[in-house]
């Protein structure tokens, strides 16, 4: 998979390490920003109050 | 001494000339562009075969799950702490301006009428401070526990009683991550200080007894401390109605009556006037689980009108 998407990064070197960083911190933003807020609900360790 | 004479130089051998070796090390094989193009025949290996490409692709999807899930402690722990602490500064910001804009009148004399808060869903109305948490344990509380609520700061549960009010005004707050409020909570012992502060008013509580401590009260040392006034087993002081409310207790989620206005006691029609004016605490419990939740606590133990530069004793404590 990672190697695979690294064939995949076009250009010479230094591009595709820049294109790599830009990447992660892509899915890291979207994960942070988009899936854990909206998965951390669901999940059963965060509840505080009583019923 | 006479100069010493130079060393003879060893002579040089004879050079040696070594014949060039031809093999078959191909330079042009590194100098070809197509090396690096997408060409699988071209790659020096040999094509890795079906099994082995599936291994590694296992491989990797678990590795890349294991990284998500450190991802989502340290979104947990630290990110939403920051989201937190921006929310609790802009509630904080409110209930300060509003409090300095508008003039009320000073709480009634008779400790039994209190000015009524206004109090809106989401917006700060008190301030709380754990003065043996240091002095920078401060939260403004907002109203309301849904997770909205409390990710701006501890939330006080619709329906309770105010602060000052006799009932029991109870607060719920995370213990882990969006600030933390509750984090130490089970570090509280009784006779600590719980300090809220309204408009117009600080009220100070303390938290009971525990219950290992409720049989040998009076002859407990520490019940004499200065800091323990007004603290006894509710059940010598308000009646067995509260023999089940001590300092610290840990209950299912499905508890709702330790927010009652009498802590277990959800049927009780006691007047207002026999009521302990209480606080309660409840937050998760064991930290990063919600099996349980942790409560505590605390009984009113003194008041005092809001003035300009003062701030009651009970803050320095700790």
């Amino acid at each position: 998979m990672y190697g695979w998407i690294w064939r995949h990064l076009p250009g010479p070197l230094y591009l595709r390490i820049a294109e790599a960083v830009v990447l992660v911190v892509g899915i890291v933003a979207l994960l942070m920003f988009v899936v854990f807020p909206w998965a951390e609900p669901k999940l059963p360790f965060n509840n505080v109050t009583t019923q | 001494m006479p100069p010493r004479p130079p060393r003879p130089r060893p002579v040089d051998p004879p050079t040696e000339v070594i014949p060039r070796i031809e093999d078959d090390y191909d330079d042009e094989y590194y100098d070809d562009d197509e090396y690096y193009d997408d060409e699988p025949n071209k790659a020096a290996p040999p094509p890795d075969s079906m099994a082995r490409k599936a291994v590694r692709g296992f491989g990797e999807a678990l590795i890349t799950m294991g990284l998500v899930v450190l991802l989502f402690v340290v979104y947990e722990v630290y990110v939403t702490d920051l989201l937190s602490a921006e929310k609790q500064e802009d509630a904080t910001a409110a209930l300060d301006s509003e409090w300095s804009s508008n003039v009320v009148t000073p709480p009634p004399a008779d400790p039994n009428r209190q000015s009524k808060l206004n109090l809106i869903e989401g917006k700060a109305f008190a301030k709380m401070y754990i003065p043996v948490f240091g002095n920078d344990w401060k939260f403004s509380v907002v109203e309301g526990t849904t997770d909205k609520h409390l990710e701006i700061g501890p939330g006080h549960y619709k329906d309770t009683a105010e602060p000052g009010e006799a009932g029991n005004f109870a607060i719920a707050g995370h213990r882990v991550g969006k600030g933390a409020p509750f984090n130490d909570l089970d570090l509280l012992e009784s006779c600590n200080a719980v300090v809220v502060q309204t408009q117009t008013q600080w009220f100070v509580y303390r938290v009971l007894p525990m219950s290992s401590e409720v049989a040998g009260w009076a002859s407990n040392p520490k019940s004499k401390q200065p800091s323990c006034a007004g603290v006894a087993p509710l059940s010598t002081t308000f009646g067995d109605a509260y023999a089940k409310t001590v300092g610290q207790e840990i209950v299912v989620p499905t508890q709702g009556e330790v927010i009652a206005p009498i802590p277990h006691q959800v049927g009780a029609t006691v007047p207002a006037d026999k009521q302990a004016r209480l606080l309660t605490l409840t937050t998760c419990h064991p930290r990063f689980s919600d099996k349980q939740r942790l409560i505590v606590h605390a009984i009113e133990t003194k008041s005092y009108p809001v003035a300009n530069g003062f701030v009651p004793p009970e803050m320095t404590e700790g």
